[in-house]
């Protein structure tokens, strides 16, 4: 209860919002920090990933390789890198921190690409050649379009796991919102802890929301009536809900 | 479909299988520990004491670990038995690990561990024995006490490469001006000894070039120069290790944070006079020279703290 109260204090205290440390600097830093992230994590694995789901080869030892990413703790990953970064001029806090999160967000973009393009349904890539489309026409004009909910997945999955976690920044001087967990940790203030706790809550909450609109406005054909055809084959990580095939492209 | 099932039944077999086999490893490792604890030095113990275990609880950073070794192997060598507990970086994981009942001995600071206590109230001073009154009064109301204090102090100290020491003419704390960038660790905003302090004793404002730092990278920040100044801690190997510079404390700010052993009021009632000499001696051999070289070997040659503590009892005469 008490902590609620010191929570109610901090976030009802004008000036925890303003300055350098305040919450509205901390919040914007943090979006852009998950938000360059992402990007590059969507850079560096969505055309490989698409690739090689287009010509089915090799996606088997690709996603084991980029899985093993997974295994490395991304608090490892930024303490490793720290050094680095200071040596070569990258300096404290903002790439340290977006090192580590790029390879956490590579994953779930990778692997759910790679199963969204590989697995179009065989009778409509058939189809679409019968009606003399060419491979990239294929890929451009039917897998990718096919695979859009799963691609969206990925990138929703990934970014959950990017704002989560771009709070350890924190330890390397990267004022995100983890900063408030760490320093309400270190001086026993638990209004500052919560606030930061809540408020990477709330930033995932709204990613989810906008993913959620984006695919939605994306892909329309994916309609809630279909979500009750669960496909059985579905893989992994790999919403279920998301694998039903287009009803028209 | 029934394949499929017996499948999934194989698989949480494995499963419970792992998690039993790591249960029981666990606890195998923790009895053993205790009882080659006891059982290698029951026999040249002169009076094998009778009480409960003595669980000493180890925060995450090495001179912790090194202490806790210290006074650890020095009781185990008299024939008590010890078991380590890590906790985690901050006290209030120590303090309620007292009260449950999972730790009964601490290697603490006098300072810090008031300020603690007394929710930063700021009566910590560098006066070591009016410091000790007050946390005796705070611990006795918690059924703590404190032993006695060692002579190393581990307090915060604000360090400068040699060069921006030079650079802008910086000897003592009071040379530093506002807008210097500091590094220190994320409780300084609130940790009298820190930014509060520069700014009462001194009137430094470092506030605005101030970035928060796990302790562990504060080091490597400073030797980058991507801040001026670094709060480290005084029995730190790196400084020496350097050649930084530490700036002088003309004016007290820098509380007495001696090292000092927390224990519960059980442990002294148990084990008694004899107890208390063993733990009060291996105190008073620990100075903030050896405590640094000691440091400097964990922390630089990466040697355990284990040994470390055993070369250390053994140079002092307390093996």
């Amino acid at each position: 209860m008490s902590a609620l109260n010191e929570f109610t204090t901090f976030v009802t205290t004008s000036e925890n919002y303003w300055g350098e440390r305040g919450i509205l600097i901390r919040t914007w830093d943090h979006l852009r920090l998950s938000g360059f992230a992402l990007l590059v994590s969507s850079l560096l694995s969505l055309p490989p990933a698409v690739y090689l789901g287009h010509i089915k080869r090799g996606g088997v030892s690709a996603v084991w390789i980029v899985n093993m990413g997974r295994a490395i703790p991304s608090f490892a990953l930024i303490v490793l890198i720290f050094p680095i970064s200071l040596r070569y001029g990258f300096g404290l806090g903002f790439w340290p921190t977006a090192f580590a999160l790029v390879l956490l967000g590579i994953p779930p973009i990778f692997t759910n690409a790679f199963t969204g393009v590989r697995d179009v349904d065989a009778g409509t890539v058939e189809a679409a050649r019968g009606m003399g489309m060419q491979g990239r026409e294929v890929l451009w004009g039917v897998e990718i379009p096919a695979a859009l909910p799963l691609i969206i997945t990925g990138l929703r999955v990934s970014a959950v796991q990017v704002v989560a976690t771009a709070t350890l920044g924190a330890y390397v001087g990267f004022g995100g919102l983890g900063a408030f967990i760490v320093e309400g940790f270190a001086i026993q203030d638990n209004g500052k802890l919560l606030t930061g706790a809540i408020l990477v809550a709330l930033v995932v909450f709204v990613v989810e929301l906008v993913f959620g609109w984006v695919q939605r406005r994306l892909t329309p054909w994916v309609r809630a009536d279909l979500l009750s055809k669960r496909d059985p084959r579905s893989f992994d990580i790999v919403d279920a809900d998301q694998r039903t095939a287009p009803a028209r492209l | 479909m029934t394949r499929k099932i017996r499948g999934l039944w194989a698989v949480l077999a494995v499963l419970a299988l792992l998690a039993g086999a790591c249960g029981d490893d666990s606890g195998d490792d923790s009895a053993s520990d205790e009882t080659t604890a006891s059982g290698d030095t029951a026999s040249d113990a002169s009076v094998p004491p009778d009480g409960p275990t003595i669980t000493i609880g180890t925060q995450d950073f090495g001179e912790s670990a090194i202490l806790s070794q210290i006074y650890g192997q020095a009781l185990i060598n008299a024939g008590y038995s010890v078991e380590y507990q890590e906790l985690g970086g901050f006290r209030d994981l120590e303090v309620p690990a007292f009260e449950s009942g999972d730790i009964n001995f601490a290697p603490e600071y006098v300072a810090s561990m008031l300020e603690f206590l007394n929710e930063f109230a700021g009566e910590a001073t560098s006066d070591v024995d009016e410091t000790l009154g007050l946390l005796e009064e705070q611990l006795s109301e918690i059924g703590l006490q404190a032993l006695e204090p060692a002579p190393a102090v581990d307090t915060n100290t604000f360090v400068v490469t040699p060069e921006k020491a030079d650079e802008l003419g910086l000897s003592g704390i009071g040379d530093l001006t506002d807008d210097l960038t500091l590094g220190a660790p994320q409780d300084c905003e609130a940790n009298a000894f820190c930014l509060p302090g520069l700014d009462t004793v001194y009137g430094v404002d470092l506030s605005s070039g101030f970035t928060p730092l796990d302790p562990g990278v504060i080091p490597d920040a400073l030797e980058n120069d991507e801040i001026d100044v670094a709060v480290l801690f005084s029995t730190s190997g790196i400084i020496a290790d350097k050649g930084w510079i530490v700036l002088e404390d003309t004016d007290g700010l820098l509380a007495a944070d001696n090292i000092v052993p927390v224990v519960t009021d059980e442990l002294v009632d148990t084990y008694g006079a004899d107890f208390e000499t063993l733990v009060n001696g291996v105190s008073a051999a620990i100075t903030t020279e050896l405590l640094t070289a000691a440091n400097a070997r964990f922390d630089i040659d990466a040697e355990d703290a284990d040994v470390i503590a055993a070369d250390f009892l053994a140079d002092n005469g307390l093996g």
